[in-house]
């Protein structure tokens, strides 16, 4: 066949519905490169395509685009489990350490306070220790240091509670050094009744707890000693209170 | 409305032969970028085929990896894809019909859409062009037979032989329809229709 015998069947060949001989014609001039039956298929195909484009719209699901990248093995980068997992590992760790690091500060927060709480209780137990020295009816007082600027203050004296140290203008102890208080017998024997310190404005509180031999004492005073205290004075002492100017 | 899905190609089919060299080189973006022109169009035609949206994006799948895997066919400077495509789409459908009803295949239509080499010259945005409207007034202005029989054909892959019997009307009465439908189309697109 020639080609325009076979003019009528391009379109049919092009949808499929072209009948023998013709479209083993068609398919023999193509073959060959036939320019005419080439150029006629080519219209032909252009018309089918078009019919295909009237087809009315629908839209496939999502997934549909990532399945068949997937399938091409052409699929979108994400996360695998290694990644996955090594960041979750990165993370984990990063929190290890932070929640380790929070948690020594949470530690060390809660020691300062325990040891605030610890010396504020003391502090409490002190003063009321005072409170009740000065509230007796059976405590004496006794002045030092009055009209002079050296320390100066008051001593409340209970025979059985103990005493109690008021003073002010002492001066700051050096380092490594403390005020000892020393219970002065009539006999001229000094007694250790403990150790203090002033405030840095120079003042000073001190409660010496229990019963006191008040027959056998002639005087308080207070010197200048290292921290841990010694069994005897070695200094003059800066405050001297004698106990018979005491009075209630 | 009905023209959506080859608007939706206007665009895309511009950058179509830079697609293709992308495809051949086998980055996997641009088989994403090839389903984001044609994807819709591809399923909008298979589910007018097989009308069921499973199956239908069954072989929208089996269509994107056919020319994946034989786009190296094809001529990226000269190349339509997008013809090529639905071509390839059309008969994985009427494929998936003829065996679900136990017809045969059409050996040398599926031979020719298996070698993208025959669509070299077909007009690049041929999709986009102003003949897929025309195309789509032509067939608005068939013969309610007329058009069936297109339809039939188009979207069922039916003989003519089966045509008859499905309308059942004479077989000389099926292809006179047939031949006149051609023709009227053919001859509403016009000379115009035919690329240099």
């Amino acid at each position: 066949m020639n080609c325009a015998e076979l003019q009528d069947h391009y379109e049919l060949y092009a949808l499929g519905l072209a009948e023998e001989p013709e479209r083993s014609e068609i398919r023999a001039h193509l073959d060959r490169g036939c320019e005419v039956c080439m150029v006629e298929i080519k219209r032909a195909r252009e018309m089918a395509a078009l019919l295909g484009g009237s087809a009315a719209p629908a839209a496939p699901s999502p997934r549909l685009r990532r399945r068949i990248l997937a399938s091409a093995g052409a699929g979108e980068r994400s996360f695998g489990w290694a990644a996955f997992l090594a960041g979750s590992t990165a993370l984990a760790l990063c929190a290890a350490f932070y929640y380790a690091g929070r948690e020594r500060q949470y530690f060390d927060e809660a020691r300062v306070l325990r040891e605030q709480t610890r010396n504020q209780i003391i502090e409490i137990a002190r003063l009321n220790e005072a409170f009740a020295i000065l509230n007796s009816a059976d405590t004496t007082v006794t002045s030092f240091g009055e009209n002079q600027p050296k320390p100066k203050g008051r001593i409340f004296l209970n025979p059985s509670r103990g005493l109690l140290l008021i003073a002010s203008n002492l001066p700051q102890a050096p380092s490594g050094k403390a005020y000892e208080l020393w219970f002065i017998t009539k006999g001229g024997k000094a007694v250790r009744a403990g150790m203090f310190q002033s405030e840095s404005d120079g003042t000073a509180v001190h409660v010496e707890r229990g019963a006191m031999d008040m027959k056998n004492t002639a005087a308080v005073a207070v010197t200048m000693e290292v921290e841990a205290g010694v069994d005897a004075p070695t200094s003059t002492p800066m405050i001297v209170a004698p106990l018979a100017a005491a009075t209630q | 409305m009905l023209l959506l899905p080859i608007l939706l190609a206007i665009r895309a089919a511009e950058g179509d032969a830079d697609l293709v060299a992308r495809l051949q080189r086998r980055e996997p973006q641009a088989l994403g970028d090839l389903y984001d022109r044609y994807g819709r169009l591809a399923y909008s035609l298979i589910l007018r085929v097989v009308r069921d949206t499973g199956i239908a994006e069954d072989l929208v799948q089996e269509t994107f990896l056919r020319v994946w895997n034989r786009v190296q066919a094809f001529d990226a400077q000269k190349g339509a894809i997008g013809p090529w495509l639905l071509a390839v789409a059309r008969n994985r459908a009427i494929d998936y019909l003829r065996s679900a009803g136990g017809r045969e295949r059409n050996a040398v239509e599926f031979e020719e859409t298996d070698h993208p080499a025959l669509y070299i010259d077909m007009e690049q945005g041929i999709l986009a062009s102003d003949k897929a409207r025309r195309v789509k007034r032509a067939v608005e202005k068939l013969s309610a037979q007329q058009r069936q029989v297109i339809e039939l054909a188009y979207f069922e892959g039916l003989s003519q032989t089966e045509m008859a019997e499905r309308m059942g009307q004479p077989l000389g009465t099926v292809k006179t329809w047939v031949r006149t439908a051609l023709k009227n189309l053919r001859d509403d697109l016009g000379a115009a229709a035919v690329s240099a």
